[in-house]
């Protein structure tokens, strides 16, 4: 699924079966690459961040989450940094280890089974889930490409 | 995974590097590069002095040492983290004022032939970034007189110093061309490298 596909689904809870927010962005970690918290508005209260563990199901048209006290505040400085866009992957340049620029990232594909991110995709080409070194808020830095 | 060289073998101007973002692997930009600096006896650069980055930045008081160079790009050089930076004094400040006395010195053969004055320094990538020749404005002696050419240094000439002697056979060595120069560095150097071995037998 893609990041532009996924975006702006409804965040249904199971236990009230009502719409408690919106897709709004996501937030990649490393190691391996995957999506770690989902960036939500619209929500009751002050909760902007899901962890990717809290949610039950990533369909095409929703997605699920037990109930609302899944929607949090941020924890530490680094979900700080994602729930201000520090972090946003869309649209930020890309690094090859070696220094030299690969584009930049115009979307995401990642399993919604796993969270797991399959391939970053750039203007230019789409780059492995598994090249992504690290990411922070001038670039995404990625493995030099093994095949080149 | 095998890590990959440092830097492809590309060959770059050391000016070019000036305002180049240093980035760490976690994708921060932590600075800019200000200069680079020569070890004085020649061979690969020691590392880079820094700016903070934007327009008229100040230079910083850290530098990057060679050793914390992850990679040097067309479009950042990458550090691994910024605890590898050291105080820029740690790199040698008068290597960085040498550097300065390079640029507009005139090159002589050991022949005493005057090829021109030095625009730039010319490196090469690879395990570490080597000096391997001067870009220069060609003075009468070299028959383009005015024009910018390049021409080669032996691998183990210093970068530094009041006189900047090549070698009279660095003459039949010269490109007009960055793309062209690094087969002329190699022939030149294997040229030197056969004549000495030649005297060594003798």
């Amino acid at each position: 699924m893609l990041f532009s596909d996924a975006r702006k689904s409804d965040v249904v809870s199971i236990g009230t079966a009502t719409k408690v927010g919106r897709v709004d962005g996501f937030v990649v970690a490393t190691g391996p690459a995957r999506v770690a918290l989902l960036r939500v508005g619209k929500a009751q209260g002050d909760g902007t961040l899901v962890s990717w563990a809290d949610v039950q199901g990533f369909g095409s048209d929703a997605v699920t989450v037990a109930d609302t006290a899944v929607i949090r505040v941020p924890s530490d400085e680094w979900e700080q940094r994602s729930d201000s866009r520090d972090l946003d992957i869309l649209g930020k340049r890309v690094l090859s280890e070696r220094g030299d620029e690969l584009g930049e990232i115009t979307d995401v594909d990642f399993d919604p089974e796993t969270g797991a991110v399959t391939t970053f995709i750039t203007g230019k080409e789409t780059i492995g889930g598994d090249r992504l070194i690290g990411h922070g808020r001038y670039a995404v830095v990625v493995t030099v490409d093994p095949s080149a | 995974m095998i890590p990959p060289s440092p830097t492809s073998a590309i060959l770059l101007r050391a000016r070019e590097l000036a305002g180049r973002p240093v980035v760490t692997l976690g994708g921060e930009l932590e600075a800019e590069i200000k200069d680079v600096v020569f070890e004085s006896d020649g061979g690969p650069v020691a590392g880079f002095t820094l700016r903070n980055e934007g327009l008229f930045s100040r230079a910083r008081k850290d530098a990057l040492p060679w050793r914390a160079v992850h990679g040097v790009g067309r479009d950042a050089v990458m550090i691994r983290d910024v605890e590898q930076l050291v105080p820029a004094e740690e790199l040698a400040p008068k290597k960085v004022a040498r550097k300065g006395n390079v640029l507009d010195d005139r090159v002589l053969t050991d022949s005493g032939r005057e090829l021109g004055t030095v625009l730039d320094v010319v490196l090469q990538g690879g395990a570490g970034l080597d000096v391997v020749g001067y870009e220069i404005e060609a003075s009468e002696g070299l028959g383009t007189a005015g024009r910018r050419v390049f021409i080669p240094l032996p691998d183990t000439v210093a970068v530094s110093g009041e006189n900047l002697i090549v070698p009279a056979s660095a003459a039949e060595f010269v490109s007009e061309d960055l793309s062209g120069f690094g087969a002329a560095v190699d022939e030149f150097r294997s040229r030197l490298r056969e004549g000495r071995d030649e005297g060594e037998q003798n």
